[in-house]
């Protein structure tokens, strides 16, 4: 049993973020669809050695998390008495909230929507205070990120761009710059390097990128020890093309030395060495593809995604990265089973989809795939 | 500049023709000894090198055509395929399937069916994503 909480906040919610002010590390899911989970076990203490022992573990009073419950608005909700009780509703983006990210140290959260903006939000007194991010865009944005330091984000778009924006202390305001003409396609996922300096996107042209960040003023110049020292902001430092299909959820390991992505071909892949001479190596696995990678430690990767079951895969001694199992319990599909009895099982689906909308009671007949999440697993993120 | 081009990739074209009839009498000859699963292996065996242009594609999938058509058991043909020919074997499925021809469709619906159960729906994704490797 992998999963000791679930708590549904919302009949979808299309990205979430959690308080950093938690000493504890957990894997956490956000669902498309309706439930957000929480894993806090010892079996997901298994996972990595960084996760400690948690069986003693127990909610601690202060979690807070913000969520899009796929609108306009964040809310964010504080665990009080083992309910969640909303504490704040931010209201400015005019359309849907595709993504935010919750700074560790400097407690702000970023947002991005379909309305080609971002926010900064601010926690001055007891209110958050929105600050506009004009980023340039002409389509919306997709996907952002703090940087480790926290001084940039990076934000992706369909506008076949990738925005890095900075504060500017002259004018207090965030300026956008744009890695333009680089990409073909939608900007899928964005993850820094812990450097600072270097970004990985993946797009739906089915290449992984890695770029330069570099800015004058923000970045200071000893920090770009272990880069090429010539490298301007936003050139391509490598140019992955593994995929022949739509790439997403790219993330660096802790140390920075590996890179994984998934495919929409229901594969996984592994980067070594990022630079000239990059080390690849594929996973294929037999369930649905992935929309989202977790690190848990240099040899441990969490993938979730379609299958609505986070996947483990770890690495051996020689390297050599394979699939280890489900973290959720899965009910043995796979032996016996007749399409007769799966396309049943999809009309009872639809019909227990149907019922939810009236009533909410209805949510626990609808237990389908045999695990927590019911439906597509968007981002996966550490507590 | 352009003509030597295409005289370059005409005359690949017919190595790869070659190949694929030296292929077509090993599967044959692997066919008359009763060994379907042996046929079938050799039929999807380094597809990616020898299919080019069209015309070899076509070529090539009569060749796997012989090879699924001849397979009996599909169980003890997937039991003793090696896993990394399942995409491919799906690939080639599809290609049947699009056949519209009724035998054909027939036995490709009864491997599709098995090779699901074995190979999962990460098997279809790939066939269905891969734009670029197409059989």
């Amino acid at each position: 049993m992998a999963v000791t909480a679930v708590h549904q906040f919302a009949q979808c919610i299309t990205c979430h973020a959690w308080s950093a002010d938690q000493s504890t590390q957990i894997v956490v899911c956000g669902n498309w669809k309706p439930c957000a989970q929480i894993l806090f076990d010892d079996e997901a203490a298994k996972i990595g050695a960084i996760l400690t022992s948690l069986s003693h573990m127990e909610l601690s009073p202060s979690v807070v998390v913000a969520l899009c419950p796929n609108n306009n608005e964040v809310h964010i909700y504080r665990l009080v008495e083992d309910k969640w009780e909303k504490v704040y509703v931010l209201q400015k983006h005019d359309q849907v909230i595709s993504s935010m990210d919750w700074s560790a140290r400097s407690n702000r959260i970023v947002t991005a929507s379909h309305d080609r903006n971002s926010y900064v939000w601010n926690l001055e007194a007891s209110d958050w205070v929105p600050t506009l991010v004009i980023l340039r865009l002409n389509r919306a944005a997709l996907c952002v990120q703090w940087s480790p330091k926290e001084n940039k984000f990076a934000v992706g778009s369909g506008a076949k761009t990738t925005c890095i924006c900075y504060y500017e202390q002259d004018n207090n305001w965030w300026v956008s710059k744009l890695i333009r003409k680089k990409h073909n396609s939608s900007v899928t996922s964005v993850s820094w390097h812990p450097d600072n300096i270097l970004l990985a996107t993946t797009s739906t042209d089915g290449k992984c990128r890695v770029f330069s960040t570099f800015i004058k003023g923000v970045d200071a110049k000893d920090s770009k020890k272990g880069t090429s020292p010539d490298t301007k902001f936003g050139e391509l430092i490598v140019q992955l093309d593994l995929s022949s299909s739509w790439t997403f959820g790219v993330k660096w390991s802790p140390s920075g030395n590996t890179l994984a992505y998934v495919g929409h071909n229901s594969m996984i892949y592994f980067v070594d060495d990022v630079g000239p001479s990059p080390l690849a190596q594929n996973v294929v696995f037999r369930d649905l593809p992935l929309r989202d990678v977790l690190f848990v430690s240099e040899r441990k990767v969490i993938g979730v995604g379609f299958d609505c079951n986070p996947m483990v895969f770890a690495a051996d001694e020689r390297g050599i990265w394979s699939f280890v199992r489900y973290l959720g319990e899965r009910k043995a599909v796979s032996s016996g089973s007749r399409y007769g009895s799966q396309l049943s099982e999809a009309f009872v689906k639809f019909y227990g989809q149907s019922k939810q909308g009236l009533n909410n009671d209805a949510v626990e007949t609808s237990r389908t795939r045999g695990t927590v999440h019911e439906n597509c697993i968007k981002y996966v993120y550490p507590l | 500049m352009a003509g030597a081009e295409g005289f370059v990739e005409a005359d690949n074209a017919e190595a790869i023709i070659t190949r694929i009839e030296h292929k077509s009498r090993k599967i044959e000859t692997l066919l008359k000894q009763y060994k379907p699963v042996e046929a079938l292996k050799t039929a999807l065996e380094g597809t990616y090198a020898i299919i080019g242009d069209e015309r070899c594609k076509s070529a090539h999938w009569l060749v796997v055509h012989r090879a699924i058509m001849a397979i009996k058991d599909v169980d003890g043909m997937l039991s003793s395929l090696d896993p990394e020919y399942y995409d491919i074997l799906m690939k080639y499925l599809y290609r049947g399937l699009a056949t519209g021809d009724r035998p054909t469709c027939d036995q490709c619906l009864r491997i599709h069916e098995k090779l699901t159960e074995k190979a999962g729906l990460g098997c279809i994704l790939r066939f269905l994503t891969d734009t670029v490797n197409t059989v």
